[in-house]
Parts: structure tokens; C-alpha cells; sequence
């Protein structure tokens, strides 16, 4: 009781505080006070020191205490480098979203929490739509024609597609029918335990509309615009935070029906629909890393690859799976260290545009450097943790040749329209005829001090495996079916 | 061949005859009364339907026999028309399997000839009120076969009176479906007898008109089957909207029949309030509102073609 | 009687289509949210309860009177012109919604071959849906986009309710404030762009593309 009570009554607690004190450093105190005692009750539950006793509502099986603890690290990292990021120099009129900024962070954190351990597919839905209001006002931080534009496409595009995924539940319900389930709760422990019994046909409908719903959220092609527009016009840390685990948190949504088809013959039908899902991300991805013109949206269609990696690595199945769930664990970390750094890019150079970036690497040494660690990071070089996972994804790809060819051509592709964007930004020297704006010369600050601490946490995972995430992933496989 | 027979069967044929113009003063009256003005008496269509029968008939010099031919033949097809309508219990003299459709074309043939009439004349003005008229009777013919036809479907009868003695009332479900029916057919009349939402019976501005405007040439007892023809269309029209509440007759006729008088009320009472309240629609929307109005028919057809409990 | 309000619901999906102006949206929403609530009590109408009551009372507070007034009011705060500027003839528009319906049934009909559902509920509802998008996609006006998105979701409270399956009430209450939120953050948002770009329609919408 004392978990829920810290999990989710906590951020409650930190909303109405944020609400009614008015100092940002009492605001931040308290926001990163709950966000620490939610990384320690979650890691404590995800390494096993604590049992929290399952419920009608609520579940802690392995899929939810990763997917947990992956809420809980992203969002702490993100509360510690908000404070210094609010007080920064203000580019635009950002005062308005600077008021609501640690109350949205902490209904984020309540919504999440709740959508991750929720045992109820309803439960679920609204958990999951109010993650998508909490996020909104988020995205308009910056108050700008854009971050307009960037919410409102957000907040209507992800409404209507979580719309979509309700009505993908009811046709769970509908699949029960006639059942001995009938007329019961939509619980995704009961929905598992009888799944065999379930009526194919709305079953796969139940899943082709879950998963068309929150691939809006998720950002698996082709329904990412929105969730690349938003990402890219929300201030950094939101963009990492929801990049992190936002993503993670809609896809573990479409998880759960999968887990449900998964003892059924409906499951090769899931897996192929999320290797096609997976496949068009990445092609996607591939043909606008050599369009973008703005680095942030080139680090958000990296998500959108990424997910797909994921995606794709669910449906193959096998080991394939494993090297999924690890690599949303690797992503998330990565991600992080790109948005902090690219959102210290965008504050020095004051625009978003790759043309009119150039010579990071002298100009901000340490975002400069921390940046290409992190761009080697998500190309999968060898030392960080992604490259394992990939690898893991890979070789569970073997079976399927054509398929691996596929995805190799078009991550090799990705590396080089990505790697031309990158190198023009850190490299290039200034063209003669610039108006070069006065860069101040950088201070280490809390944002390098997390992407170091991060960047090392990547390798250190992928170098030396805790067992503790190896056997937590194992018996999500376990869960799923898998057998390894 | 006893349908000729029914002499009762006669009573309806007169009534439409004898009552349809005081049915268009009452509307009238209404109409006035609702925008504050005293208006015409009652009577004022019959005094207008004698004065034409008084006055001489000229014809352009344009015009063929067409021309005398289109007001006798239109005036005859709706008269046997109105033959088919059943008033309360009484059965009609005409009344057959599939009588649904000789209704709807004998009106269509009257629709034709006037058309044709207005053609025949050679002004510019008569043609364009044809073009219309015939443009939006391609839309409201679908109304009257998706809603009578799906009664017609629903019953299993093809003839206008069986149609209507199987109407029930008691069940919700058909009840609805009654009502639904009942909004298209009024769009149905509107359409047909020229009323306000669709066309302006009063303005005699050329580039509003739709009926008025084919009728511009006739005079004298040309005229007076014109406007004697539309009278009765209205009534008509008013009857087959009417019948659509009125399952008493089969227990009790007179009751039926009384209750037949206060629909036919409430409807002129209606097509005042309809007339008063909204404007003429555009031109250009008036096949949006009448493919509304099939549509509404389309939906009854389809729940009971498909979900039929 | 569902069967009876589905199809009401069903001829103000029609009108809505037809129709081009502002005022006839909202008052069509609320029209659609009294019908809504009218089908949930139904079926407990011979055993009526507080408990029972509580989510047709806070769906006929929220869908019938909160939303449309809400919408009502940044029509009039933003002078919004009362016609909702389509991007397709009318006409055409209702023949492919007569079209989409008429598939819905036809599909409604074969479905409830082999699961009980009850097929004019279940196709009204599907049929609000489609329209729902297609207001959405044919539509220039953001505050119709909004409309839109309530007629979809007011489709999905009904398929909800023509299927058996209930839900706790904590969910039902958290769902319906969740649209009531959606909406409102919708409308703020409009608000803010009406102040920051002259217009309101889709074509300010723009400027983030690649």
C-alpha cells in the first residue's frame, strides 16, 4: 500500500503544491522530492525488494516494473535539469508556460504511473488520454506560432487516435462475447488467462485499432506527424521526457492486446502487422533523415526509427523480443542525452535550422562533445548499450534474410543522412558572409553532468548486463510466449 | 369488377375535389395570421378557380397544340390520381396491387405534360422554369419510392390502401419508422406542390420561380386547371402525409375520419409555420435538402432490409 | 427503444451533414448528448437508482449542456462566420455519407450473424464515427474540426453502450472528463490562435512540415 501511495498518490499530492505555491525553486524542490522517491519505489519494485500486492486494478507483472522504472529514470533526469533550464535566459514569452510547467510534469507522472500499472484496459484509456493533457500545455511551452501549430496537431491528432484505440477495447469486449467472460471487466489478467476462448475475428480488429490508435502516440508510421511536430517544438526536456518514456507507456497499450493474442492463433496475424508497422517506420525515418532542414525534428524521426526497431523486433518475436524491450530501455537513455544537448544548441544559437548551426564543437565543447556521443549512441556504435540490443534484434531477424537485408539498408542509409546533418552541425566552419551571433562561452552545467552520467549508464548496461534486467526481460519474454 | 363498383369509393374522389382549394385558403389564412395580417377569406381559391373559368384563354403565337393539350392531359392525371387515395375507412374506386407506381407516374405524366406545355410556348422564361422543375424532380421522385416503397416493403402490400390499413401505431419501433417517413414525405410535398422551403408560391419574380414561372403564359380555363391541378396535388400530398397517423379507421370509421380532419389541420397548420418561419433555400442547395430527404428513406429502407428484428 | 433512439441519432447524423451553419452543429451535439443519455437510462427504466444515475446525469451534464455552450461561446467570443466553410459540395458529401451508412448497415447485418450485437445501435454508432472523421476531414474550420471529434466520440459512447460489457463507473467518469478536458484544451488552444494568426482554419496550420 505504501508503493501506491508513493507511486500515484504522491504525484497528487505534487500537483496540488505545485498549484498553490508560486516560488519555482519550492516547485522544483518538491517535483524533484516525488520524483526521487518514485525512481527509489520503483527501482525497489523492479529489482524485487518489494512485492506490491496485485489487485483487481492494478498489476505489477515484469512488463509494468521495466516499463516503471523507465518512467521513473526518465522523468527524474528530466526534473533535474528543468530547474536550470526554466532559469535560463528567456527566449520568447515562455512566462506563461514556466507557471504550469511542474504541475504538468507531476499529472504526467500520475497519468503515466497509472497507465503503466493498470491491470484495467479502461483504466488504461483514460490513463493514457490524460498523459496526452498533460503533455499539451507542455508543448506550447515556448508560446510561439509553432508550438501552436505543434499542439494543436498534437492534442487533436492523438484524441482522435486514442478515440480509435477505445473503440479497438470495445471490440475486446465484443470478442468475449458468448464467452465465459462475458459481460466481465475488460482486465487484461482475465482477457490473457481465457484468451483461447476469445473470438478471433474481433480480436484482430480489437488489435489493428488499438494499434492504429496509439501509433499516433507511439509514433510508429504512418501516424507520427503529429508526435514529430510535438517533439520537436516542445521545449527539451519535454521532448526527451516524451521520447523516453511517453512512447513507451502507448506502446505498452498495444503490448497488452498482444500479450492477450498471443496464446491464439491470431498472434502470427499481430506479429505480421507489427513487422509491416515496423518496416514503415523505418522507411519513413529513412526518407526524411535526408529531407530534414531542423535537428530537432531529424532527433524526433530517429524516435519515430527507433520505435519501429522496436516494433518491428516485437513482431519478429524470439529473441528478437528480448532485444525490443532492451532496447526501449537504451533508447530512452539516449534520447535523453540528444535533447539535452540539442535543446543546449537551440538556446545558443536561437534556432532550430541545421543551416544555421555550424562549429558546435569549438563554439559549446561540452554540448558539442556530449552530442556526438550520443549521435554515436543511437547509431548503435559498439560500446553503448543500443548496439547490443540491435544486435539482439538482428539475430533474431536471421530467419527472415530479405527482411534483414531491408532493415540494414535502410539503418545504414539512416547512419548517413543523419551522420551529414550531425557532422555539418558539430564541423562545418561558419559560410564568410554569416552573421555570426556572439556564442557565450559554456559552463559545465547540470545538463552536461547528466549526459555524462547517462551516456555512462548506456555503456555500463550494455557492456556489463545487470542480471536483475536480464531476468526481468527474460520473464517478460516468459510472459510473452517466448521461449528462449 | 367490383372496384368500380364501391360507390362509397366515390366519397373520396370528392372530397379531394370539392375540399382542396379551401384546403390552400386555409393555409393561406394561416399564413397571414401568423405575419400579422388579416389576409384573404377562406374561400378566396374557389372565387379565384371561377373567375378563371370566366376569363378568355389566348395563346402565343408560338405555341403548337401542345400547348392546349398539356393543361387537359396534366389536369386528368392528377384527377386519376386521386382517385387511388383512400380518405379515412373508404376504399377508393381505384385501388390495385401496385397502384404505388400508377400513382407516381400518373403525377409524373402531369409533371411531363406541364413541362412540355411550358416548353412549347418558346419564352426563355418558361423554359428555364422547366429546366428546374425538371432538375428537382429527379430528386424528390427517389423521396416518394423510398418512402412509400419501403412501407410498401415492409408490409408486403402494393397497393396505397392496404399500405395504410397496415400501418400500426402501438409499437415504438414501427412507430419511429412512421415518423421518419412523415419528415421526407413532407419534404416530398413541399417539393411537389411548389411551397415555400423549396419554391415561393407568391413571388412573381421570375428568377425565384420554379412552378410559377412554367405557368406564366396560360390563361383563362388553361389557367384554371393549372391552378386547379396544384390545389389538388396539395391535397394529395396532404392526404398521403396525413394517412400516415391514422390507424383508427379499421376499428371505428368515424373516429378515423375525424382524426383524419385534425391531421390534415395540423398539417396546413405546419406547412404555415414552415412557410412563415424559413426562408426560401438557395437555388444551388435545394438538391443537398432533397437528397436529405431521400436519405432519410435510404436509412428506413436499410433497418428494415438489414435489421429487421 | 435504443433501437428507436439510434436512429434519431442517425437523422442527426444526416442533418448535420447537410446542414452549413455554426448554431445547427452545436445544437445538433446537444441534441445528440440528450439522446445519448436517454439510451443509457433506458434500459434500467424499471429500476432506477442513484448509483445507475450517476453516468447518465454527468453524460447529459457534460455532452448536452457543458460542451455545447462551451463551443457556443468561442463562436460568439471570436466572431467566428456562422458558416462552417466545407471543402467538398454538400451534395456530395451526403451521397458518400449515404454510402458509408448504408455499408455500415449492410456490415452491422452480417456481423450480428455471429455476435450478438445489436445491429442498429452498433451501425448508428459506427455511421457517427465515419461522419465524425469525415466532418473532420472536409471541414475547414478548427472549432468544426472540434465538433467533429465530439460527433466521433459521441459514436464510440454509443457503441459502448450497445455493447454488453460495462464499465466501472471510475472509468466511465474518468473517460468523460477526459473528452470534457480534450474539448476544453481544444477550445483554449483556438483561443490562442485566434490570437496569434488572423484566421481560424486549417490553412494557418502550416508551417511545420518537412
Amino acid at each position: 500500500m505504501t508503493e501506491l501511495i508513493i507511486l500515484l498518490g504522491l504525484p497528487l499530492i505534487g500537483i496540488g503544491a505545485n498549484y498553490l505555491l508560486r516560488s519555482r525553486k519550492a516547485q522544483f524542490g518538491i517535483s524533484l522530492l516525488i520524483a526521487g522517491l518514485h525512481l527509489g519505489v520503483s527501482f525497489l519494485i523492479f529489482s524485487g525488494v518489494v512485492h506490491p500486492a496485485d489487485n483487481e486494478f492494478i498489476r505489477f507483472d515484469a512488463l509494468s516494473r521495466l516499463f516503471l522504472l523507465i518512467l521513473s529514470h526518465v522523468y527524474f533526469w528530466v526534473v533535474l535539469v528543468s530547474y536550470s533550464y526554466l532559469n535560463r535566459p528567456t527566449l520568447v514569452n515562455e512566462e506563461s508556460g514556466k507557471r504550469l510547467y511542474f504541475m504538468m510534469l507531476n499529472l504526467f507522472l500520475f497519468a503515466n504511473t497509472m497507465a503503466l500499472i493498470s491491470n484495467h484496459l479502461g483504466l488504461f484509456w483514460v490513463a493514457s488520454e490524460t498523459t496526452t493533457l498533460s503533455v499539451a500545455p507542455l508543448i506550447y511551452y515556448y508560446a510561439d506560432e509553432e508550438s501552436l501549430e505543434a499542439m494543436w496537431k498534437y492534442l487533436f491528432l492523438v484524441s482522435v487516435g486514442i478515440a480509435f484505440a477505445f473503440i479497438g477495447l470495445l471490440f475486446l469486449t465484443l470478442s468475449a462475447s458468448g464467452t465465459a467472460i462475458a459481460g466481465q471487466q475488460l482486465l487484461i489478467s482475465t482477457y490473457t488467462r481465457y484468451s483461447v476462448l476469445l473470438n478471433p475475428i474481433w480480436l484482430k480488429a480489437s488489435f489493428i485499432f488499438v494499434l492504429v490508435g496509439l501509433s499516433t502516440k507511439i509514433g510508429i508510421a504512418p501516424m507520427h506527424p503529429g508526435d514529430i511536430d510535438a517533439t520537436s517544438n516542445a521545449p527539451s526536456p519535454i521532448a526527451a521526457l516524451m521520447s523516453g518514456s511517453l512512447r513507451g507507456t502507448a506502446l505498452i497499450g498495444v503490448l497488452r492486446i498482444y500479450q492477450i493474442m498471443v496464446p491464439t492463433a491470431t498472434a502470427e496475424f499481430a506479429r505480421t502487422i507489427m513487422v509491416i508497422g515496423g518496416m514503415f517506420s523505418l522507411f519513413v525515418a529513412f526518407v526524411f533523415m535526408f529531407k530534414v532542414v531542423n535537428y530537432k525534428r531529424m532527433i524526433a524521426y530517429s524516435s519515430v526509427e527507433h520505435l519501429g526497431l522496436i516494433t518491428l523486433g516485437i513482431g519478429t518475436g524470439g529473441i528478437a523480443f528480448v532485444g525490443a524491450m532492451l532496447h526501449t530501455v537504451f533508447n530512452s537513455l539516449t534520447k535523453m542525452v540528444l535533447f539535452f544537448n540539442a535543446g543546449n544548441i537551440h538556446r545558443s544559437y536561437r534556432s532550430r535550422e541545421v543551416s544555421s548551426v555550424w562549429n558546435v564543437l569549438n563554439a559549446m565543447p561540452w554540448t558539442g562533445w556530449l552530442f556526438l556521443a550520443g549521435f554515436f549512441a543511437i547509431i548503435a556504435m559498439p560500446p553503448f548499450g543500443i548496439f547490443f540490443s540491435e544486435l539482439m534484434i538482428f539475430q533474431g531477424l536471421m530467419s527472415r534474410p530479405w527482411l534483414l537485408a531491408g532493415v540494414m539498408f535502410l539503418l545504414f542509409f539512416i547512419f548517413v543522412g543523419m551522420s551529414k546533418t550531425v557532422f555539418r552541425m558539430l564541423y562545418a566552419a561558419p559560410p564568410s558572409d554569416a552573421v555570426q551571433a556572439e556564442i557565450p562561452a559554456e559552463k559545465f552545467d547540470i545538463m552536461h553532468f547528466a549526459s555524462i552520467v547517462l551516456l555512462a549508464a548506456l555503456v555500463a548496461l550494455g557492456v556489463g548486463m545487470p542480471a536483475q534486467l536480464y531476468a526481468t526481460v527474460v520473464q517478460i519474454s516468459k510472459d510473452f510466449g517466448i521461449v528462449l | 369488377m367490383d372496384i368500380f363498383l364501391n360507390i362509397q369509393g366515390l366519397f373520396p374522389f370528392l372530397f379531394i375535389l370539392g375540399i382542396s382549394p379551401l384546403l390552400v385558403g386555409l393555409i393561406n389564412k394561416q399564413k397571414a395570421l401568423l405575419t400579422g395580417r388579416i389576409g384573404a377569406p377562406l374561400w378566396q381559391p374557389y372565387f379565384d378557380l371561377l373567375r378563371l373559368t370566366r376569363k378568355e384563354t389566348i395563346y402565343a403565337v408560338t405555341a403548337s397544340f401542345v400547348s392546349r393539350l398539356a393543361p387537359v392531359v396534366a389536369f386528368a392525371a392528377v384527377l386519376i390520381s386521386s382517385l387511388m387515395l383512400p380518405i379515412g375507412y373508404v376504399k377508393p374506386i381505384l385501388s390495385f396491387n401496385g397502384d404505388i407506381i400508377v400513382f407516381a407516374y400518373l403525377l409524373g405524366l402531369a409533371r411531363f405534360f406541364q413541362i412540355l406545355g411550358a416548353m412549347d410556348i418558346g419564352s426563355s422564361f418558361e423554359g428555364m422554369g422547366a429546366a428546374r422543375e425538371a432538375t428537382f424532380a429527379v430528386f424528390a421522385e427517389p423521396i416518394y419510392f423510398f418512402t412509400l416503397g419501403s412501407l410498401a416493403f415492409i408490409s408486403g402490400h402494393t397497393s396505397i390502401y392496404d399500405i395504410y390499413h397496415s400501418i400500426r401505431l402501438d409499437n415504438p419501433t414501427s412507430l419511429v419508422f412512421i415518423i421518419v417517413s412523415s419528415i421526407s414525405a413532407f419534404f416530398l410535398m413541399m417539393t411537389e406542390c411548389s411551397r415555400m422551403p423549396i419554391d415561393d408560391p407568391n413571388t412573381h419574380l421570375e428568377l425565384t420561380m420554379i412552378h410559377e414561372v412554367m405557368i406564366l403564359d396560360n390563361s383563362g380555363i388553361d389557367l384554371f386547371l393549372y391552378q386547379y391541378s396544384s390545389f389538388i396535388k396539395i391535397m394529395i400530398y396532404a392526404i398521403y402525409e396525413a394517412s400516415f397517423f391514422n390507424p383508427f379507421s379499421m376499428q371505428n370509421p368515424w373516429l378515423g375520419f375525424s382524426v383524419f380532419i385534425v391531421m390534415l389541420l395540423l398539417l396546413t397548420a405546419l406547412i404555415a409555420w414552415v412557410e412563415t418561419m424559413i426562408a426560401r433555400f438557395k437555388m444551388k442547395s435545394i438538391p443537398q435538402y432533397l437528397l436529405f430527404a431521400t436519405a432519410i428513406g435510404i436509412l428506413n429502407l436499410l433497418i428494415y432490409t438489414f435489421v429487421r428484428q | 427503444m435504443e433501437n428507436v433512439l439510434s436512429i434519431l441519432f442517425c437523422l442527426t447524423l444526416l442533418y448535420i451533414v447537410v446542414t452549413s451553419r455554426l448554431k445547427t452543429y452545436v445544437s445538433i451535439l446537444r441534441t445528440q448528448g440528450i439522446l445519448l443519455s436517454a439510451i443509457m437510462v433506458f434500459p434500467f427504466i424499471n429500476h432506477l437508482s442513484v448509483h445507475i444515475l450517476i453516468i447518465p446525469i454527468t453524460s447529459f451534464i457534460v455532452k448536452a449542456v457543458i460542451i455545447p455552450r462551451f463551443i457556443n461561446k468561442i463562436v460568439i467570443d471570436l466572431d467566428v462566420k456562422r458558416i462552417v466553410e466545407p471543402s467538398i459540395q454538400p451534395f456530395n458529401f451526403l451521397l458518400l455519407t449515404v454510402a458509408s451508412m448504408s455499408v455500415m448497415f449492410v456490415s452491422a447485418h452480417v456481423l450480428s450473424g455471429f455476435t450478438p450485437i445489436e445491429p442498429i445501435p452498433f451501425a448508428s454508432a459506427f455511421s457517427a464515427i465515419i461522419v465524425g472523421i469525415y466532418i473532420i476531414i472536409f471541414r475547414k474550420k478548427l472549432i468544426v474540426h472540434v465538433v467533429g471529434f465530439m460527433i466521433l466520440e459521441n459514436g464510440i459512447f454509443l457503441f459502448g453502450t450497445s455493447v454488453a460489457g460495462e464499465m466501472p463507473t471510475i472509468v466511465e467518469l474518468g473517460a468523460m472528463l477526459d473528452v470534457f478536458v480534450v474539448v476544453f484544451l481544444m477550445g483554449i488552444t483556438i483561443n490562442k490562435i485566434r490570437s496569434t494568426f488572423t484566421q481560424q482554419d486549417v490553412s494557418v496550420l502550416g508551417r511545420l512540415k518537412d
